[in-house]
């Protein structure tokens, strides 16, 4: 396993060098290792402090569970370590955790986790003086777990007593409550089912359900429970703070003492044949610091938590329709889109991807709420090459979300997965907090 | 994933063997069951796809929110806005058959209430995956049912319907 680790951190090393294109701003982004902070760029005799705010990214197949199956693909991960709260010696680091701009909060499978780590992270307690767990929702299913706090680690920045969700915990987290698994699809409670062995997500919000569950509406996609030792069926509200002492699961960026406003992804071109691994960069804050300016970037305002349809989302006009839940998404593997003038797959395992004959170019027009445009052209290429290159990295794949042969599924929708992030520098600013002298949430690319 | 087979299989096997003293008691506690759940099954069915008009008014009442009907051609978009701010649409036919569901919002509604029966088949249809092919809405895409879905945490949307039951002249696209 380490072996292999190290090849690949070697490959993807070799693989910057020859692009020349990884790290992107002033910060540097190449590290030593995938589970190193980096040592940042600044530095160099000229009296320019260190920078810090950053953590690597790598994209390759995923945890051994998962390259078991034949590895995972498009699906960015970082390393985050987790230290018992208060403890410098009582901590593990966790690679494959996938980076997740489309979700709020940090969630552990409990079987990526030590047992004298999981034994010592403290369990956040409600008013009855129970354990806290958590139902949270995804596109494929949901997870449920306990929620406890760890001292937590992200390249250079910190949070300590983190509140964080441990999937698939023993005792009363065991088994999701039917109001969990109501919302149907797959409880995600292994690494093999997940795909990774965790998931850090750093969306536009400050917490992962803000004043949803701050009152006793609790409808949004998070559940927190009251969970005796008997089991957890309970519904209770958990306060909306949007700094610490957390009650919700933050967005760990926004739970840093510095450089908490939004974060920046840059992951470095892929060629047409795609690449084996790919390394790119997590940066920390917005105009914050000399290697996280906006440059030229567009901004573009999305949805507020308290809009009709959530958070996160700006309108794309696709072939004339005005798509206006669309948005940009770094856990989703491939670009999200209903169109029936493209040629399906016809092959059962690519069932709903696209498979055109020739290369099909996207003309793409995304508007901010209320202000904001900026053109995007996009490549869509055929998807059958998922089915005979090993390589982890992928170009202009697309899927029809209807999954239907007939693809003619109503639509509001088009999901900028990571094939968008290619090649791009991309803006993720949270809500309430000012990046760039604009107010979040936006997105800037 | 078998998940309605072993329950079958081993109430067939009860019933089927009545020699033994036993074996009539317990096909008579299952037979009572079923009895108690053919009760129960009305009372449930209400409240999903493929019920009456009144599941709407009862699904309003669970889920806190506010209703609102719109008369389209042919049948009626019976809306429900939810507590959350998101939106549960229900689109019923002249009889009060509810055809179809959609939904937008936070989080995903409690489908299992919504799509009653049909809610088996999204679990069938969306087993877990664990090869290279993850992440992808549930859909299922059935004779009888259909279902889409699209969205990430924190806003998600979705639609429903029997495609047997739509009325003349309606289509998906006419369900958004």
């Amino acid at each position: 396993m380490a072996v292999i680790r190290l090849s690949r951190t070697l490959g993807a090393l070799c693989l910057c060098l020859t692009l020349a294109a990884c790290g992107g701003g002033g910060g540097g982004g190449s590290s030593s290792s995938s589970g190193s902070s980096g040592s940042g760029g600044g530095g160099g005799g000229t009296g320019t402090p260190t920078l810090t705010n950053f953590a690597t990214v790598i994209i390759d197949g995923g945890p051994a569970d998962v390259v078991a199956q034949g590895g995972a693909y498009n699906e960015p991960f970082v390393s985050v370590t987790l230290c018992a709260p208060g403890s410098t010696t009582n901590c593990q680091t966790i690679d494959h955790v996938l980076l997740d701009t489309g979700s709020v909060g940090l969630r552990m499978e409990a079987s990526a986790l030590n047992a004298s780590l999981l034994s010592a992270l403290t369990s956040e307690t409600d008013a009855s003086n129970n354990p806290v767990g958590e139902c949270y929702q995804f596109v494929d299913g949901y997870v449920f777990g306990s929620v406890r706090q760890a001292d937590f680690t992200l390249g250079g920045g910190k949070v300590a007593g983190l509140p964080l969700m441990v999937i698939g915990d023993s005792g009363p987290f065991a088994t999701a409550p039917s109001s969990c698994s109501a919302s149907a699809g797959t409880f995600l409670n292994t690494v093999a089912l997940f795909g990774a062995n965790g998931v850090l997500g750093i969306g536009v919000t400050t917490t992962d359900c803000g004043n949803l569950c701050a009152a006793s509406v609790n409808q949004g996609s998070a559940f927190y429970y009251d969970c005796p030792s008997s089991g957890c069926s309970t519904v209770i509200t958990r306060a909306a703070n949007t700094s610490a002492p957390f009650q919700q699961l933050p967005n760990p960026v926004a739970a840093f003492s510095t450089d908490n406003n939004g974060t920046i992804l840059s992951l470095p071109s892929v060629p047409t044949g795609g690449s084996s691994t790919l390394t790119g960069t997590l940066y920390f804050g917005i105009g914050t610091e000399t290697n996280n300016g906006l440059g030229s970037a567009t901004i573009l305002p999305t949805s507020t938590s308290s809009g009709p349809h959530g958070a996160g989302l700006v309108t794309i006009v696709y072939k004339g329709q005005n798509l206006v839940e669309s948005y940009i998404d770094s856990g989703s593997s491939d670009l999200f889109f209903v169109d029936s003038a493209i040629t399906a797959c016809t092959d059962k395992n690519l069932t709903g991807y696209y498979c055109p004959a020739t290369p099909v170019s996207l003309a793409l027009t995304v508007n901010g709420q209320n202000s904001g445009q900026s053109a995007v052209n996009l490549t869509l290429n055929s998807a059958q090459i998922l089915l005979t290159t090993p390589y982890s990295a992928i170009p202009g794949t697309g899927y029809n979300p209807s999954n239907s042969k007939t693809l003619q599924a109503p639509s509001s929708s088009f999901d900028l997965g990571i094939p968008f992030f290619y090649g791009r520098k991309v803006y993720t600013a949270i809500e309430g907090r000012t990046a760039g002298g604009t107010v979040g949430p936006f997105i800037a690319f | 994933m078998n998940r309605d087979g072993p329950g079958a299989e081993a109430f067939g096997g009860d019933l089927q063997d009545r020699r033994f003293p036993l074996a009539r008691i317990r096909a008579g506690l299952v037979a009572i069951a079923a009895a108690v759940l053919s009760l129960a099954a009305p009372v449930a069915s209400q409240a999903e796809l493929g019920g009456k008009y009144a599941s709407v008014v009862a699904d309003g009442a669970r889920m806190h929110a506010k209703l609102r009907s719109l008369p389209a051609t042919n049948y009626t978009v019976h809306s429900l806005t939810l507590a959350n701010g998101g939106e549960v649409r229900q689109y019923a036919t002249a009889d009060g058959t509810v055809f179809a569901v959609g939904w937008n919002g936070p989080g995903r509604p409690d489908l299992r209430q919504l799509l009653g029966g049909h809610f088996d088949a999204v679990q069938a249809d969306n087993a877990p995956v664990r090869g290279r092919f993850r992440r992808h809405p549930l859909a299922v895409q059935r004779s009888d049912f259909v279902m889409r879905s699209s969205g990430h945490s924190g806003a998600f949307s979705g639609i429903a319907y029997l495609p047997q039951a739509l009325p003349t002249g309606v289509s998906e696209k006419d369900l958004h």
